[in-house]
């Protein structure tokens, strides 16, 4: 073999183990930083979940900022990391650039999104959670609220994940048009169909929907299975693929919604309205409700006409059925630290001042968010939050987890069949049925 | 000798290509069907599996309906495209007063981004705020309005238009390039012979066009076929799958679920089918080269 040949084969051979050492694999070493290690100013990125230029943005800007300043040599770079970022930045984390810090890579509720954690990618931040707070005297941990902190657990008992916010799915309604034609805003699901006929009558297209977007249909089976079934066992047979859809609690949720379906309580034009617009016709008076996730407000921040009237409400309850008549459905923006991280006490230092009380507080009032620190009041522009958290018996999981599990094809289509007059309940059911069957192996 | 030197002088010509077309065709072609054997964790971790992927693709009516989507998109697409196109074309070759005018109304959607024009669409097939049928109604053909992008029945045929808008343009200029070439004494000789200018396009020009008519078919064929963005930000597939195509599958398969493997098997399935319908289209089509 000639020198030329074996130079060559050299560099093929030392080009093929680098492709095979980079495929495959853990996240692997992990910088461990002692929880007492001294914070020191350097480059850091983190994932954010509003959009440049909102208020919400700007909030998290100015926070930024604040670090940067009492750590000299800070850089703080916020990186758009919501939805529809989220294929580009896990592309990252599994190339191991991930950003510093980054949301929805560990959720404790939803076994599909802890592989992150399992694989090691992720600072294992129970030892900073446990360590005590110099000023209230009590550990980091004890500052967020008993409902979060499933979200933020794993197995094997470590926790791997903040919540920066947390999200509930509330029923908002308009509490002018509901004043002025006298309706009483629903606290059963005959209450509901009353307000719905009610709204119909004052010429008020009664519930603002996407067509355009499954799951956010998909939210109201969702809390009729809660209602009528109750969680476990609805997570069970539509997501973990452990249970079936035996329970008549099922039927029954479907019928109720087509209850509201045959009423025509819809938005007009529903189908090929995307969510933007729905939500944009609940604000401009078009539709008098609308089931949605508390970050309503602030993602609509900019739209809400000065003087509109919001209230909140939880989802009804069903006499007779067999669920949680008063669990929430929600979730926690949870955001997570690279294990690869070269500035590990800065992150950390930047997830205290974001997770503080008076930052929760200032972003409540200021933004609208919903925190899951304790004692942070819900944001005054949605009076009747506060009622609706304290009287929720507990928060579950929303969605089930379905998003992220292989049942994901399976179960909102058929109920988006149902909204759209294709299915009946009881074609539904049987869909459902069959496709979690084909799905699932069961 | 010669022949020594003349390969040094080829080479350095076609190296440039050579190595864009392994970079950015043949690797990836390869490492896809290498990935369509393995399965992927969501970090990224991989295992061999085989010929699973491409067995559960057989049983999964997911993909069976996107592909029938994808032809189906592919088919109305063209039913929408190609009438027009040729007629355009063809009235665009008639010497018209103002014609640079009509080439560019007609050219114009081309060079607005993909998805300027989806969201604008998306805008317009809108039943309460959009223009269609807040115009029908006021027109007073309200029982035609519908709910375009919401309606499995007409979702996918408002989405091949919105392809075909913004993309007719481009057909446009090929199929005026097609009739330029047409050699005038023979159409001057049809005109003599007492035919009419229907007769003529339909009996002269457009048999002379076919070749140009193949290739420009297996074209559409294929970029309708790997169609993407329209469809994900028009409906992301919906009203519950009527507009789900393989491409959005797939694109939902890898980067929603992380399941790489598994989108690697319908890319690489994908991809024969289109071969496959090329080979189809252009051997039906095919006929002896007319010489002019």
């Amino acid at each position: 073999m000639s020198a030329r040949a074996r130079a060559i084969m050299a560099a093929l051979s030392a080009a093929f183990l680098a492709t095979a050492a980079c495929s495959g694999g853990k996240g692997g070493s992990s910088h461990a930083a002692s929880v007492t290690q001294p914070v020191k100013g350097g480059p850091i990125e983190a994932g954010v979940i509003p959009a440049k230029g909102t208020p919400s943005y700007n909030f998290l800007r100015d926070l930024a900022n604040g670090l940067e300043k009492d750590y000299p040599g800070t850089k703080m770079t916020l990186t758009f990391a919501n939805t529809e970022a989220r294929p580009g930045l896990e592309q990252r984390w599994r190339s191991g650039k991930g950003p510093d810090l980054d949301y929805g890579m560990f959720d404790g509720t939803n076994p599909n999104l802890q592989d992150w954690a399992n694989d090691d990618f992720l600072v294992d931040l129970t030892p900073y959670l446990k360590q005590q707070n110099p000023q209230t005297g009590k550990p980091w941990l004890d500052s967020f609220s008993p409902t979060a902190q499933p979200f933020m657990k794993n197995k094997d008992g470590k926790y791997y994940a903040v919540p920066t916010e947390a999200s509930l799915t509330v029923l908002f309604y308009n509490a002018k048009i509901f004043k002025d034609h006298d309706i009483k805003p629903p606290a059963t699901w005959d209450e509901l169909l009353t307000a719905v006929d009610q709204l119909k009558a004052a010429g008020v297209d009664p519930i603002a929907v996407t067509g355009l977007f499954e799951p956010y249909m998909g939210m109201w089976s969702d809390y009729l299975f809660l209602r009528s079934v109750g969680y476990a066992k609805t997570r069970a047979a539509l997501s973990d693929c452990t249970g079936k859809l035996d329970d008549p609690g099922f039927a029954d949720g479907l019928t109720k919604l087509q209850q509201l379906r045959d009423k025509g309580a819809f938005l007009k034009g529903f189908q090929g309205t995307d969510f933007t617009a729905a939500q944009a016709s609940f604000f401009q008076g078009k539709a008098g409700m609308i089931l949605m996730g508390s970050w309503l407000v602030s993602e609509m921040k900019k739209s809400i006409p000065p003087d509109f009237q919001l209230g909140a409400i939880g989802f009804p309850s069903l006499p007779g059925g067999h669920g949680d008549q008063t669990a929430l459905m929600g979730g926690e923006q949870l955001v997570s630290l690279n294990a690869k991280s070269d500035v590990i006490p800065l992150a950390i230092e930047w997830l205290k001042r974001l997770t503080s009380k008076q930052t929760q507080t200032a972003r409540a009032k200021e933004i609208g968010e919903v925190s899951a620190v304790n004692d942070v009041g819900a944001p005054p522009e949605m009076p009747g939050m506060d009622k609706v958290m304290k009287s929720a018996s507990t928060m579950v999981p929303r969605y089930y987890g379905i998003p992220d599990s292989k049942t994901k094809d399976a179960v909102y289509p058929e109920i988006a069949k149902l909204f759209f007059g294709k299915s009946d309940a009881q074609q539904t059911l049987n869909n459902l049925k069959s496709n979690l069957s084909r799905v699932c192996g069961n | 000798m010669f022949r020594r030197s003349q390969r040094r002088i080829v080479i350095p010509f076609l190296l440039p290509a050579l190595i864009l077309t392994g970079l950015f065709f043949l690797y990836p072609l390869v490492r896809a069907g290498i990935i369509s054997f393995e399965h992927f964790s969501r970090t990224g971790r991989t295992s061999f599996t085989g010929g699973e992927q491409y067995r559960k693709l057989v049983d999964d009516p997911s993909y069976t309906r996107a592909l029938k989507n994808t032809f189906l998109l592919t088919f109305i697409g063209a039913c929408m495209l190609f009438p027009p196109a040729v007629a355009v074309a063809w009235a665009l070759h008639q010497k018209l007063y103002g014609e640079s005018f009509f080439r560019f109304v007609v050219f114009a959607p081309a060079v607005l981004s993909t998805a300027v024009v989806a969201l604008m669409w998306k805008f317009i097939y809108h039943p309460t705020i959009g223009l269609i049928d807040p115009a029908l109604r006021s027109a007073g053909l309200g029982a035609l309005a519908r709910t375009w992008l919401g309606d499995p029945t007409t979702a996918l045929p408002a989405i091949a238009f919105t392809v075909v808008w913004q993309g007719i343009g481009i057909w446009v200029v090929l199929l005026s390039a097609g009739f330029e070439r047409l050699p005038v004494e023979v159409l001057e000789a049809g005109r003599v012979d007492g035919a009419g200018e229907w007769a003529l396009f339909r009996r002269i020009m457009l048999p002379m066009l076919r070749d140009l008519m193949r290739i420009l078919l297996v074209l559409w064929v294929v970029q309708s076929m790997q169609s993407f963005a329209f469809v994900q930000i028009m409906t992301r597939g919906g009203p519950f799958g009527s507009t789900d195509v393989v491409s959005t599958l797939m694109y939902r398969t890898a980067f929603d679920q992380a399941d790489f493997g598994y989108a690697a098997a319908m890319g690489v399935t994908l991809l024969f089918v289109m071969l496959a319908l090329t080979v189809i289209v252009n051997k039906v089509l095919k006929r002896d080269v007319i010489q002019y």
